[in-house]
């Protein structure tokens, strides 16, 4: 066992509970989450692949010696081969998500201390406390481990958006939630009939029971249970119906820790994506559903965003919008076509944060995010100007940068799986989000400054342009070598693949 | 005819779930809907327990002197039990923070009135 794999989970526990006591102690507050911060991506770096078993239960056929006292109607039965304790996988892909929204995490932390002249111990805990929930719900292989982490994870985004403090903020937030308790209970009612037909909550154990005929797998109480988790799987990853309220939210919170959210909810999409596929994947119509609300939320997210005015819903409808690429990787079901929807979903959480953390710097400086009040950013930032250009040019996929790379190869699965109706679509839908982009960009910084708009902060934190450097490094680097990343998810998609 | 158990409690959940759904859809009044939530909360949670339940079963605590084949065959399932425990603390948290929200919404527009505040 590996003791690495649930620090991944603890440490950012620990952090946000040290945070929030240090509450009001601002120095200490910066050293602590900086330092803390900086373990975060380092820690599944340095952990080795394996499986981590609560309390040290390993299932029976592993450990014997466990089993000496137990009746044969469990040593003698599949129950031998079943997990007792809640276990935690640790894989290659998980690695780079873990990575990856350590690093986003990292450089969000990064970015709101020092934004901030009195930086909040409350705000740095809802963000480690979010970034801890994400990381198990990514790591466990146990559904309802996953549902309380996912529900951590919930109350971390209404936290974020409540210290957030801004305008119509706790309106927005209660609407989260009373959507949240409708659809959370529905996914824990899934889990519950997961539960009463194959009498398990872990993942491998539910799949073992399906395959080896011990349920019977056409029950119509398992389809019950997967429309269920997939209502839970669209309100935690704010795919349509929740597409409005998902990108309210992100409106409603500070860059930084909108660029947080965004990563929960593409994180949250992947694992109940994921293990949608690993359980239900035998349904037929599983890969159509996918594929269908996959579309819907292309189509609505990125023809919403045109709309907005708001800077930040407008990223916000655009994330929702690069959700939909994801979801058809996912649901074409081919080994190539899951690589490519797990590779656009790091680079969509890399690149939105960017776009975030980028236009945030202008609501820094002006404390507007209304595209109609702003202009002239350029004259000011040309630096910066050039920095969120580029992040707009990589989530709309022009080479060399990362987003390209995904985008190519999605569309190359979709012919391949005899789709190419989905590449001209998303073909289509890159310009749409190109155009969505140019637009924003030319209100804010290339249009001449409306002579009403009051500079209330010069100079832009240092922290903030690291950090946006950092991202384009990151966005450079995935789109100049794109094996570097599809390496680490190849294992998964192949695992996948292997049971659409 | 007596109904089973089982069954009666599963029927009740669900109806709880429907009430709650209700009550969270259509009332104007937040605090009604928070309880319309808890409804639902509690519906799946009764939901859970019923999983566990074993006709003529016993409590799952192994007591000395208990033969361990039949303690196996005659014990309820414990683990809807825990999960129940655990999902019982998420919803009371999540009910909290959406009291508190509730709270300093009514402060700021004098109302508990969803359609004022949330623009329903």
């Amino acid at each position: 066992m590996n003791p690495l794999i649930p620090l991944m989970v603890i440490v950012p526990i620990i952090c946000a509970l040290f945070l929030n006591l240090l509450h009001k102690k601002d120095r200490t507050i910066k050293i602590i989450a900086i330092i803390l911060a900086l373990i975060l991506p380092a820690l599944p770096i340095l952990a080795n692949y394996g499986l981590h078993y609560f309390g040290g239960y390993a299932p029976l056929i592993e450990n014997p010696s466990l089993g000496t006292d137990l009746p044969s109607l469990i040593t003698g039965t599949a129950l031998n081969t079943f997990h007792p304790a809640i276990t935690y996988s640790f894989q290659s892909a998980q690695k780079l998500f873990v990575f990856i929204l350590g690093l986003v995490g990292l450089l969000a932390v990064f970015t709101s201390l020092f934004e901030t002249r009195r930086p909040s111990g409350v705000y740095g805990y809802m963000m480690f406390m979010g970034i801890a929930a994400i990381t198990a719900v990514l790591l466990t292989d146990d559904i309802f481990n996953l549902y309380v982490f996912f529900e951590i994870a919930a109350l971390a985004t209404v936290g974020i958006v409540l210290v957030s403090n801004i305008k119509g903020n706790y309106e927005t937030a209660l609407k989260y939630m009373i959507l949240g308790g409708i659809a959370a209970p529905m996914l824990l009612l899934g889990v519950a009939l997961l539960l009463g037909v194959t009498g398990n909550v872990n993942i491998t154990d539910i799949i073992y029971s399906l395959k080896n005929g011990l349920v019977n797998p056409q029950s119509p109480v398992l389809l019950m249970a997967c429309g269920l988790i997939v209502f839970g799987w669209l309100y935690g990853s704010g795919l349509p119906p929740f597409h409005t309220i998902k990108s309210a939210v992100y409106s409603k919170a500070l860059p930084s820790g909108a660029a947080l959210i965004q990563a929960f909810s593409v994180f949250t999409f992947i694992a109940l994506g994921v293990i949608i596929l690993r359980i239900f994947s035998y349904l037929p119509f599983s890969q159509w559903v996918i594929l269908g609300v996959s579309l819907l939320a292309m189509i609505l997210g990125i023809t919403m965003a045109i709309l907005q005015t708001d800077l930040r819903r407008m990223i916000g409808f655009l994330a929702v919008g690069e959700l939909g690429y994801i979801g058809i990787g996912l649901g074409l079901g081919t080994v190539f076509g899951i690589t490519a929807g797990l590779f656009q979903a790091v680079n969509e959480v890399v690149i939105t944060a960017f776009l975030f953390i980028g236009f945030g710097t202008v609501l820094y400086q002006t404390g507007i995010s209304d595209t109609r009040k702003l202009g002239g950013m350029m004259v000011r930032n040309p630096k910066v100007a050039l920095l969120v250009l580029l992040a707009g040019f990589a989530m709309a996929g022009v080479p060399p940068l990362n987003a390209f790379q995904s985008k190519l190869m999605l569309i190359q699965a979709s012919i391949n799986a005899g789709l190419p109706e989905l590449g001209v679509i998303m073909i289509l839908l890159s310009i749409v989000t190109f155009m969505t982009f140019m637009k924003a960009f030319h209100a804010v910084f290339l249009r001449p400054k409306p002579a009403d708009l009051e500079i209330k902060n010069e100079n832009i934190p240092k922290a903030t342009i690291i950090a946006l450097l950092v991202f384009l490094v990151v966005c450079i680097v995935f789109g100049l070598f794109p094996q570097v990343v599809t390496s680490y998810l190849q294992p998964l998609a192949t695992n996948l693949g292997g049971v659409v | 005819m007596i109904i089973d158990t089982q069954i009666a409690s599963l029927f009740t959940a669900v109806a709880m779930i429907v009430i709650g759904i209700f009550a969270a859809a259509f009332l104007d009044n937040l605090i009604k809907k928070v309880i319309g939530l808890a409804f639902i909360g509690d519906g799946v949670n009764l939901f859970l327990i019923s999983m566990g339940y074993k006709a003529g079963g016993i409590v799952y605590i192994y007591l000395p002197g208990m033969a361990s084949e039949w303690f196996s065959q005659n014990a309820s399932y414990p683990l809807p039990f825990a999960m129940v425990l655990t999902s019982i603390v998420i919803g009371a948290s999540t009910m909290a923070v959406m009291l508190g929200i509730i709270i300093v919404l009514y402060k700021k527009h004098g109302s508990i009135k969803a359609s004022k505040i949330l623009g329903e």
